[in-house]
């Protein structure tokens, strides 16, 4: 047979656990627990009982209350789930979230970041020079000559006071070696100016990335090892490179690369991307004169130096089909590269 | 320059593809921008003749004609086109053929009449876009020709020649350089030496050797000027050249094969013998193109007794050129100098398929020899009879120097090693020869068509060519570099970059070169010598031209919200230094779409692009109220104490231009003076381990009281238990309308705290109440509970 505090604590119990939200289960708390509740009451009338009784009912007693206690918590904590998840069950969690409105970064600016990056983790440095430069900087200290048949004045742009704006970052090569002495290894990403009539694929002003590497027993296989490892970080590992001899006046021996790669285009053709060659030794002799010294001693040093135009490899790669896209700054194109 | 390969020919064999010949110059340096197929080659389609035509019995569109296709038969052939007469010649595909339509021609029924074959339309043969009717051939037609000797088939190659390779600008050119390629031999064959041997030093003399080093002249009587032969008009066509008459073109011709330009004088027009010297002053000419032009004491000129007759290497002159009735020729072939021919024809700006050779540089061995090939064509062609000698002046300019070239420099130069015998062999295949050697180095004679082999380095290039490139194995070296201000430049601008996108500020990237005309804020800038367009004229002094330029474009393209940062270089007037800017620029709504969870619907403000300025740096900006052109509000921005730039609202009238409806504001600052402030390494501050306590204070003060002005009487106050204020509150203008004329209420939270213990409530009270006084007392402030 139960004593009557077990059955207190059972019915007690029994309306706990069935209870049908916090205030029927406030009201038990009370009933129960409460100053005048029915174990309270039990409390008091422990003092009436003899000494061999109280412990057995103090016992009892405690037992009652933290089953009570305990079956008010679980039970409590049990309907406040329920209504939380009842409360949260008729959101539509397909409804847009709220948005911080983000700005977008110029897809040239994207462009120049990632070639830039690579091209750090290769040990190469940042290097600049002004837009605004001297013929002797653009054209004589890259030994071309006045007379020079690749000397074009036509398409370059003058300032009234003789200077002109500088129509390849190849200045930033005399800037740089002016100085500091070898060994150098840096990219100069920047803007240069052609005076050529604008459509889809020509723009006044356009943005290269030049690079010059200039140490003792720097070779033609420093230069191709260098720059086909930078297009297949910046193109895909499956990308084609081939070197084709060509002609630029600062540099000897000289050449164009092309790339074909499916990620440009479809990899349908070879793509013209960059020009490239060992540093001219008449370019190391100009700069000699210039800072009046023998630093770069043509017979110690060799060096090499490329070139590459970031519009033209941006348009590739993000298909943009009209190099004034990148002028015009519609914010419906900035955002598309987001 | 557009090579005929056929031509090409001529001079070297050319086994493969065109496609193999495109590769093989590709890698060796020598790019084929494009490849062009000419002339057809279909087999079974001949020339043929109509004979008669009649109603095909069946078919009202049709008829039946009989041809001859020249093997004597006559063929009934069914045809749809009703543009030819009996007699015509046509072109006929005979059963067998295949049209590049795809169409395959056999013997068949039309209509229940035989035809055997096909009357071809130019559509039908792919020569155009002509479907009306049949290709109509002249009388002159060969009946039973194949279709091919009518349009010989041919491919036309557009080489690229790159400026130091003047020895390919002629078809000998480019065949020698095929077969060195190829390793084959390569014979020019040209007049021999003997017959340009005679020459006689008379009646020419040059004043301006070094301009001018070698001249020779000869005379041909008798000549009848008149149309070409068909095959020298069709080699020149090959080449894109207009046939003029047989004179000019005998002289093209060579030019084109030789390189070596030349030039007719009708004799008959020259007074004595020719002067070659420099222009006098104020000279002026009337050349061949009809125009006038003044020359300068640098222009070479070509004399005779009485006046200049042609510009050097340039043009001709209108007065002694070759007409229909000129009968005697002295005929031109000279070497000058590139710069001086170069220099001339830019500043005339008169670049001439001559002047193109000359300034490149013409390979003196030729002079004579091409002379001598022209010559004989004159004589056979316009039936001239030539003089016995040549008038020579000047002597041939010397050969190249050589050159020397160390193996061990060309194995380092390109980082692979090279057997001895290829390096050799690479150049006598360029045709240099070796005229010395040592153990580690040889000697080698330049040809005279190569003066661009100047140096060691040249001759190592000419290695790689032949060798091949793509033979070289890429290397690896990688190294430390230290980092440089460029570096830290970039890294800074990636921050400022990053952060205006954060908020909301999307990066334009406008030209430097700006309109004459913009949008105000590009007065003074420094305009360009020599402009091409309207929309580049001059160079930008600030950024904003461009931005504003491209908010009308976002505005026009409905964009509700525009906010547009530039970071990039501008040019200050008047000598266009460089600085580095940033401009901000904002206009429209906060946000550019409703959002369904609400939250601010409002334009934007100053405050908007104010912030944005104070977030770029931890440096405290000030602002102080300025004047500037183009702005209805405008504030000058300062780092302590030196002004970085400005921050405005543009003028009403600036903004309708630029098609807004919403105010806009701007911002440039010099990026360079706020570089420093990021510099400073962030030193770490204790955390506050006692509770703060917070009072806030409303206050109602005359409107022109600035925000500025409460802040610093509440911090100059002294007390040490303020910490940070903050204004959250602000009525003014129309909404504190209740507060009485020129009165605003703002409202500010204090922190109090100190770092050593928990503040007590009366002493928070005790320094609230002195400061209460103090805007009272300081500020006129009227305090509100």
């Amino acid at each position: 047979m139960l004593h009557p505090l077990e059955e207190l604590r059972d019915s007690a119990l029994s309306y706990i656990t069935s209870a049908a939200d916090e205030h029927v289960l406030e009201a038990l708390r009370v009933q129960y627990l409460g100053r005048n509740g029915s174990i309270a009451l039990w409390g008091e009338q422990m003092r009436a009982l003899s000494k061999e009784e109280r412990p057995i009912v103090g016992k009892l007693l405690n037992e009652a209350r933290n089953a009570v206690t305990a079956a008010l918590a679980e039970t409590g904590e049990r309907l406040r789930a329920a209504n939380e998840a009842n409360a949260l069950a008729d959101i539509d969690i397909s409804l847009p979230g709220t948005v911080a409105e983000l700005g977008a970064l110029h897809p040239l600016t994207q462009m120049l970041d990632r070639a830039i990056a690579i091209f750090r983790r290769m040990g190469f440095a940042l290097a600049e020079g002004p837009d605004v430069e001297t013929e002797w900087y653009c054209f004589d200290a890259l030994n071309t000559a006045p007379d020079h048949p690749a000397r074009n004045e036509q398409d370059t742009f003058y300032l009234p006071d003789g200077r002109l704006l500088r129509t390849h970052t190849s200045t930033v090569q005399i800037h740089t070696m002016q100085q500091a002495p070898p060994p150098i290894r840096v990219i100069a990403p920047g803007a240069a100016f052609r005076r050529d009539e604008v459509d889809a694929t020509h723009s006044a002003q356009f943005h290269q990335i030049e690079g010059l590497y200039v140490d003792e027993d720097v070779s033609v296989a420093d230069l191709k090892g260098t720059l086909e490892f930078f297009l297949r970080e910046l193109l895909g590992p499956e990308t084609e490179i081939r070197f084709r001899p060509h002609y630029f006046p600062f540099t000897e021996p000289s050449f164009e690369i092309d790339v074909k790669s499916k990620a440009l285009r479809g990899g349908e053709k070879w793509l013209e991307l960059c020009g490239s060659g060992m540093v001219h030794p008449a370019v190391f002799e100009e700069v000699n004169r210039a800072r009046g010294d023998e630093a770069y001693d043509a017979e110690k040093y060799t060096g090499f130096a490329f070139g590459m135009g970031m519009d033209r490899l941006a348009m590739i790669l993000f298909d943009i089909p009209d190099i004034r896209l990148f002028a015009g700054n519609d914010l419906r194109f900035l955002r598309q590269f987001a | 320059m557009k090579f005929s390969v056929n031509w090409l020919r001529d001079f070297v064999e050319i086994p493969g593809s065109v496609e193999e010949l495109a590769d093989l110059l590709t890698f060796a340096g020598i790019e084929i921008e494009g490849i062009e197929r000419r002339g057809l080659d279909l087999a079974n389609v001949v020339v043929a003749q109509i004979n008669a035509s009649s109603q095909h019995p069946n078919a009202d569109r049709l008829s039946v004609c009989e041809v001859d296709d020249g093997t004597n038969h006559q063929r009934q052939i069914v045809c749809g086109a009703k543009n030819y007469h009996v007699g015509d010649k046509v072109l006929v595909a005979l059963p067998g053929a295949a049209l590049p339509n795809g169409l395959k021609i056999k013997a068949s029924k039309l209509r229940g009449v035989e035809s055997q074959g096909m009357l071809c339309s130019p559509s039908e043969l792919g020569i155009s876009a002509d479907s009306d009717g049949l290709l109509i051939l002249s009388s002159e037609a060969q009946v039973g020709a194949p279709i091919g000797s009518l349009f010989p088939p041919d491919t036309v190659l557009d080489v690229e020649i790159t400026p130091n390779r003047s020895d390919l600008l002629s078809y000998a050119g480019l065949a020698r350089e095929i077969a060195a390629l190829r390793g084959a031999s390569f014979q020019l064959a040209l007049p021999d030496k003997e017959q340009v041997k005679h020459l006689r030093h008379e009646s020419v003399a040059i004043s301006a050797l070094r301009e001018c080093p070698f001249y020779s002249a000869r005379r041909i009587e008798n000549v009848t000027v008149g149309p070409s032969p068909a095959w020298l008009r069709a080699k020149l066509e090959s080449a894109g050249l207009r046939p003029i008459n047989n004179i000019v073109d005998i002289t093209n011709f060579v030019m084109l094969e030789l390189g070596q330009p030349l030039h007719a004088f009708d004799a008959d027009k020259l007074q004595g013998g020719l002067h070659v010297r420099l222009a006098v002053p104020h000279e002026k000419f009337f050349a061949l193109d009809g125009r006038t032009y003044a020359l300068s004491p640098d222009d070479l000129m070509i004399a005779d007794e009485t006046r200049a007759v042609g510009i050097a290497g340039v043009m001709g002159g209108e007065e002694t050129g070759v007409t229909d009735t000129t009968r005697t020729i002295l005929l031109e072939s000279a070497c000058f100098l590139p710069s001086s021919v170069r220099r001339t024809a830019r500043t005339l700006n008169l670049p001439s398929d001559a002047s193109y050779r000359f300034e490149r540089g013409v390979d003196p061995a030729m002079t004579l020899r091409a002379s001598q090939r022209a010559v004989h064509f004159i004589c056979d062609i316009a039936g001239g009879r030539a003089a016995e000698f040549t008038a020579v002046a000047g002597d041939i300019p010397a050969p190249p120097a050589d050159v020397a070239l160390r193996y061990q420099r060309c194995e380092r130069l390109l980082g692979i090693s090279l057997p001895r015998e290829e390096v050799d062999g690479a150049l006598q295949n360029g045709g240099l020869s070796r005229v010395g050697e040592t153990s580690d180095a040889s000697t080698w004679k330049i040809p005279t068509y190569r003066p661009d082999l100047k140096r060691e380095a040249d001759l190592i290039e000419e290695v790689i060519r032949h060798h091949g490139i793509n033979e070289v194995p890429g290397r690896n070296r990688s190294q430390f570099t230290p980092v440089t201000p460029a570096d830290r430049s970039f890294d800074f601008e990636s921050r400022l970059r990053q952060g205006l996108r954060a908020r909301g500020f999307s990066e334009a990237r406008t030209s430097a070169l700006i309109p004459r005309e913009t949008n105000g804020f590009a007065e003074e800038a420094v305009a360009l010598r020599n402009p091409l367009s309207e929309d580049h004229v001059a160079l930008r002094p600030s950024l904003l031209p461009g931005l504003l330029a491209a908010l009308s474009r976002n505005i026009r393209s409905g964009a509700p919200s525009v906010r547009l940062f530039e970071l990039g270089r501008i040019f200050a007037p008047p000598d266009a230094r460089e600085e580095r800017h940033l401009a901000l620029l904002c206009s429209g709504q906060v946000r550019s779409a409703l959002h369904w969870r609400g939250g601010e619907s409002r334009r934007l403000d100053f405050f908007d692009l104010k912030g944005a300025a104070e977030s770029l740096t931890s440096a405290t900006l000030s602002f102080r109220r300025s004047e500037r052109k183009g702005l209805a509000l405008a504030a000058e921005i300062l780092e302590r104490e030196t002004v970085i730039g400005f921050i405005g609202q543009l003028a009403g009238s600036h903004a309708t231009k630029v098609g807004a409806t919403s105010p806009v504001f701007v911002l440039e600052i010099n990026v360079d003076a706020i570089v420093e402030s990021l510099k400073r390494t962030v030193k770490f501050r204790e955390l506050a381990k006692f509770p703060s306590v917070t009072r806030d204070i409303a206050m109602i003060v005359p409107e022109a009281l600035t925000h500025r002005e409460i802040e610093a009487t509440l911090q100059n106050a002294n007390e040490p238990l303020l910490g940070a204020v903050q204004l959250f509150d602000l009525f003014s203008g129309k909404e504190a309308a209740n507060l009485g004329a020129g009165r605003k209420s703002l409202a500010y939270t204090l922190t109090y705290r100190d770092k050593n213990r928990t503040l007590t409530n009366d002493e928070v009270t005790v320094a609230d109440n002195r400061i209460r006084e103090r805007l009272k007392r300081e500020l006129g402030a009227e305090l509100r509970e």
